[in-house]
């Protein structure tokens, strides 16, 4: 695991305000907060979605997430904070512009296809120019694959094509940025790898800057070109998905995106010393007692009747397995090894944690350290 | 439903018993117009100089101009309600929502009743109000009126339904398009909710061809009228008959039409928050609407009923206790046998057509529907007529049991509508664990479905229940002689001017079916009625 550079590190946390834009950036949010009542939703939110590029706004349900991108849209308005939108201000003190002037595309979770519509009637909804409609149509509808379903009702399309057809009335307008509410969760799961790869390929095409929400962290990494990870409310990281992986600036990004274990360890500032032995500690990393974050594919076992682990359970996925191990001083690990390790539930093993480790102050506050 | 629906494409034989019971009941359904229809085209070339002989035409003219205008009525105040209490920001809108389909629980005769009393000589008008030169409350207005007022709840329901179950997605997906609100209420919404504003306006439609009591009261002249007054002469009463029932076919077919389109066209949201316009300074235009519109059905009848009653009470009239109590224990246990009779008849046909796929079950199905298109009038004599010409059947004549089995033809597609969903609502698992358990049929109907089942059977009996106490024409036709219901005796007061004994036996009617209308329609209605 190699440490990400320090200029990556900067660039993947959350900015302070007043911080400039990414030149040429489609959407700049700064201070954006939104309340319902008592609940503060979103809070003081800053984010830059550069062109071209594919967005994740990944979080648990009730994160944010989907306030984030309605405020976006234009169909909540924000408290505090400025939203501007292709250099041009939509959201702010004394202005608000509503969604049907801001240019967005919106691809809903239930897709929201007219259904008292045809198909190219959808599509042509948002084409003001009514000369260039049929035309626009026509291009729209081979990009997403569905030239012959043009006269089609939307309960005549499989939920794939429903959601092509969605994709394509967004895209029918030009819109400055496409927004997308769960994109996928309406799909079964059989489905949803080939819908995934089919939309981010009609997303590049179009040649669209897209921002989609997810709370399926897989979704996320396989899909963006960066994420946003979002917690109650707030931006905690945004970065690529190798340097949200490789280097979670908090304590919530490590659990929430990939799989991993929290270990505690002793740190002096440069290695870091936990039963399963001593780690390098990548940076600036806090000394004394310390969580260690321990992923499982850099987890390796060996047999040993005197290892400090025990084999608690296998979870057998055919490309590998997870092996669950019981740690002598309290804790556990869980190690992601090959198919054809045979490893049996009740075994003593070695443990061994192999590359630099992030680490987390043990208790209190919850700052990216590293 | 869906395990039902996996039954259905396993394509499992219905048991013979339930085919049989379903054919035997779809048989009796259809007896009063299929005998309607053998009787009159009996009369061959007769029929048509008949209809010109009683220049059938003008009653026509007049019961479809009624009709029309009282549906385009109903359909504009029904849905400008339903959009005010469910999509704005009314104040009071929560209130409105409850009390807006209220008239649902008055009937024509006593809204017609109400309208006539308060401008009668004592009446409210000239009594309280002081007004001294009574004007003539009659005709096509007044029915206009009192119908509009009375029936608009048919598409208010509907309408308010559709508008709470539009998902927000397609309205915010149309803003984000660039339409701007008023844009998206054109092509959105409006095309959204107009099937179920047509499918209410043609209910209203259908209530107004049936509609009797109200234009009697007000001197409109209709072909119900014209079939009551022609009733003891067998040859006219059936062949006008005819043609109400042909008219009345064809808008419950219409209905239908409307009703299976919508399916396939409306987007329905599982759980919507609805998005809700601020109405600015039309707050109070709207406030003045609704008031008007919903003081006028409900408030003003009841002031009207109540101020007679007190008339009554305090000796300027005379007014006894035993004449609202008889007829309203006949009212309950008429209604009661009815609702039960209604049920049982209709259940074997809820099982085979809810759990099996039976072309039997479909026509029997249409049967029931027919029953209730058909006008209680003219049902009522189709029946007299049937009975009386069967060597076996004429000692019903003038029975209970006829009355009863009227009401049953009439209603009981509301008890067959609540018995699908009821036994829809029994998972056919259940049904298979009893068995692999070794329970047979009758333990399984006993101990598993008919328990599951209870809630909706007992609300499609008070659906039933609610309908017969408000029935008027079929029960002037077939109550046996002496016996009086509420709504009989209501009548008979009102035409012999006993306003307070009218009045006072209609506030006790209306005081019965809010509180079985509450419970059994607005209450569930809240979310799940479209």
């Amino acid at each position: 695991m190699a440490p990400p550079s320090a200029a990556g590190s900067t660039r993947a946390g959350a900015r302070p305000h007043g911080d400039a834009a990414a030149p040429g950036a489609v959407v700049v949010c700064r201070g954006v907060t939104k309340r319902f009542g008592p609940v503060t939703a979103v809070r003081d939110l800053d984010l830059d979605v550069r062109p071209g590029e594919l967005l994740a706004l990944l979080g648990p349900s009730g994160c944010g997430k989907t306030t984030t991108l309605r405020c976006l849209a234009g169909f909540e308005r924000p408290e505090a904070g400025t939203i501007d939108l292709a250099g041009a201000r939509v959201a702010g003190p004394g202005v608000f512009v509503p969604p049907e002037r801001r240019r967005v595309g919106v691809v809903f979770q239930d897709y929201a296809l007219f259904p008292h519509l045809t198909v190219e009637a959808n599509v042509g909804y948002g084409v003001a120019d009514r000369g260039r409609r049929a035309a626009r149509v026509a291009e729209m509808l081979g990009l997403v694959g569905l030239a012959d379903k043009a006269r089609r009702r939307p309960h005549e399309l499989s939920g794939g094509e429903q959601q092509r057809v969605a994709i394509a009335r967004a895209l029918a307008p030009d819109p400055a940025i496409v927004l997308l509410d769960e994109p996928f969760s309406n799909l079964d799961a059989a489905l949803r790898g080939r819908v995934r790869a089919e939309v981010r390929d009609i997303l590049r095409a179009a040649g669209a800057t897209a921002v989609f929400v997810t709370h399926d962290q897989e979704e996320a990494l396989s899909l963006a070109d960066r994420v946003a990870v979002m917690h109650a409310g707030e931006l905690l990281q945004v970065g690529t998905p190798a340097e949200l992986y490789g280097s979670p600036a908090r304590r919530f990004v490590a659990e929430f995106v990939g799989d991993a274990d929290l270990v505690p360890g002793e740190s002096d500032g440069v290695r870091v010393v936990t039963a399963l032995g001593t780690a390098p500690v990548a940076g600036d990393a806090p000394r004394g007692a310390v969580d260690v974050v321990v992923r499982p594919e850099s987890v390796r076992l060996r047999l040993d009747g005197s290892g400090i682990g025990t084999v608690e359970r296998i979870t057998y996925y055919g490309h590998d397995q997870v092996i669950d191990v019981a740690l002598g001083g309290g804790g556990r690990v869980r190690s992601r090894v090959g198919p054809g390790a045979a490893f049996h539930v009740g075994d003593r093993v070695a443990v061994q944690v192999v590359g630099d480790v992030v680490v987390f102050p043990a208790a209190g506050t919850d700052a990216p350290r590293r | 439903m869906a395990t039902a629906a996996a039954r259905l494409r396993a394509g499992a034989g219905a048991p013979p018993a339930l085919a049989v019971a379903a054919v035997v009941t779809g048989a009796a359904f259809a007896a009063p117009l299929a005998y309607l229809c053998w009787y009159v085209l009996g009369l061959g070339s007769g029929f048509v100089e008949l209809l010109r002989a009683e220049d059938v035409a003008g009653p026509l003219r007049r019961t479809l101009a009624l009709a029309t205008s009282v549906s385009a009525s109903a359909a504009v105040v029904g849905t400008l309600l339903a959009w005010l209490a469910v999509r704005t920001d009314l104040p009071g809108r929560r209130v409105l929502r409850v009390v807006a389909p209220l008239p649902l629980v008055v009937p024509s005769f006593v809204g017609a009743f109400a309208l006539v009393a308060m401008f009668a000589p004592g009446g409210l008008a000239e009594s309280v109000l002081g007004i001294d030169r009574l004007p003539v409350i009659e005709g096509f207005w007044a029915a206009w009126a009192v119908l509009t007022l009375l029936t608009y709840p048919y598409v208010y329901l509907p309408v308010a339904a559709r508008l709470a179950a539009l998902p927000p997605s397609l309205e915010e997906s149309a803003r984000a398009l660039g339409r701007r609100p008023a844009a998206v209420f054109r092509t959105i919404v409006l095309p959204q909710t107009s099937g179920a504003m047509s499918a209410g306006a043609l209910l209203v439609f259908l209530y107004c061809l049936s509609e009797f009591g109200a234009v009697k009261q007000l001197r409109y002249d209709t072909l119900t009228t014209a079939i009551y007054s022609a009733r003891v002469d067998r040859d006219v009463g059936l062949s006008l008959s005819l043609v109400l029932a042909a008219a009345a076919l064809a808008v419950a077919a219409a209905e239908r039409r409307v009703a299976r389109r919508r399916v396939l066209t409306e987007a329905v949201a599982p759980a919507a928050t609805t998005l809700r316009v601020a109405l600015g300074r039309w707050r109070l235009p709207a406030v003045v609407f609704t008031v008007g519109v919903v003081g006028t059905a409900l408030v003003v009848p009841v002031v009207v009923l109540a101020h007679w009653t007190v008339r009554g009470l305090l000796g300027d009239a005379e007014l006894h206790a035993p004449d609202l109590i008889r007829p309203a224990a006949t009212s309950a246990a008429l209604g009661a046998a009815a609702a039960a009779a209604a049920v049982a008849a209709v259940l074997p046909l809820a099982f085979l057509t809810t759990r099996y796929r039976s072309a039997s079950g479909e026509a029997a199905t249409a049967m029931v529907v027919t029953g209730f298109a058909l006008p209680g009038l003219v049902l009522a004599l189709a029946l007299v007529y049937l009975v009386l010409e069967s060597p076996l059947a004429d000692a019903l004549y003038q029975t209970y049991g006829l009355l009863v089995f009227a009401y049953v033809v009439h209603f009981g597609t509301q008890a067959l509508g609540a018995a699908q969903v009821a036994v829809g609502g029994v998972p056919a698992r259940l049904d298979e664990a009893a068995r692999a358990l070794g329970a047979g049929r009758a333990r399984r109907l006993a101990t598993v479905q008919l328990p599951l089942m209870r809630p909706g059977l007992l609300a499609g009996a008070g659906l039933v229940l609610l309908s017969t106490m408000k029935e008027l024409p079929a029960t002037l036709i077939l109550a046996p002689p002496g016996t009086e219901t509420l709504a009989t005796r209501i009548w008979g007061a009102t035409e012999d001017g006993f306003f307070a004994l009218a009045g006072s036996a209609a506030l006790v009617l209306l005081a019965v079916s809010a509180v079985l209308t509450y419970v059994l329609t607005i209450g569930p209605a809240a979310g799940s009625r479209s």
